[in-house]
């Protein structure tokens, strides 16, 4: 933000070199100055309870999942085989949150999943679901 | 241009962070977070010095930079935007 207070302190100097003012613009009548970002949740809630998250991504299909939320390769001992569907947002929700086992999943193998969601990483598939379950209601 | 007279916030309750010729406010009271372009900000800068109508902000604007032709219709569009934003208000 351009600061006035300073600027008028320097009013004279500014006035002195007329051609070093800076013009303002003020836009044509029907052009819009301010974009208002609403809080995320307030816009999202749908979706993010919409969204999927897919254990593991995409681009590591077929590993398995270890109890610590790492990938390992399939048929490791203790490892879990991955989910035959992604988890939703909202089950990943009650399950982060030590509730209720998605359906068909049986416990053990969803506690796996959560480790594997809570460690996701921005760029990673599905972080964008498990970040937005993250914001406050 | 006796229009309505503007208030504005107390910069306490305003953050700003410049973009690269854009701004975004985070306004604290609303918990809205608002990117405005120029003019936008110089308004609110102009606001803070006391509550004031389009024409008098339009002077103290005036008296730092070089008001571009038609600003005095536009200035009324660009209260109207920030009004609906919620970071000016009518006195």
């Amino acid at each position: 933000m351009g600061d006035v207070m300073s600027e008028q302190s320097s009013k004279e100097g500014v006035l002195a070199n007329p051609t070093r003012r800076t013009v303002l613009a003020f836009g044509a009548a029907a052009a819009s100055t301010v974009v208002t970002i609403r809080p995320a949740l307030a816009q999202t809630v749908g979706s993010v309870m919409n969204c999927e998250i897919p254990v593991p991504g995409p681009q590591h299909s077929g590993q398995y999942i270890a109890a610590d939320g790492s990938l390992v390769a399939p048929g490791t001992p203790g490892s879990f085989a991955p989910p035959a569907r992604p988890i939703t947002g909202e089950e990943a929700k009650t399950l982060l949150r030590g509730g209720l086992t998605p359906n068909g999943m049986d416990s053990q193998s969803a506690q796996a999943y959560a480790n594997y969601i809570r460690r996701l990483q921005s760029g990673m598939s599905g972080f964008t679901c498990y970040a937005s379950l993250q914001l406050p209601r | 241009m006796a229009g309505a007279i503007y208030i504005a916030d107390e910069p306490g309750a305003v953050r700003a962070v410049a973009l690269d010729g854009l701004v975004a406010l985070f306004h604290a009271p609303s918990g809205m977070t608002h990117i405005v372009a120029p003019p936008a900000p110089q308004i609110l800068e102009a606001l803070q010095q006391g509550p004031a109508d389009a024409r008098t902000l339009l002077e103290r604007i005036a008296e730092v930079y070089e008001i571009e032709e038609g600003g005095a219709e536009a200035i009324e569009s660009r209260l109207a935007e920030l009004e609906t934003a919620g970071l000016v208000r009518r006195a």
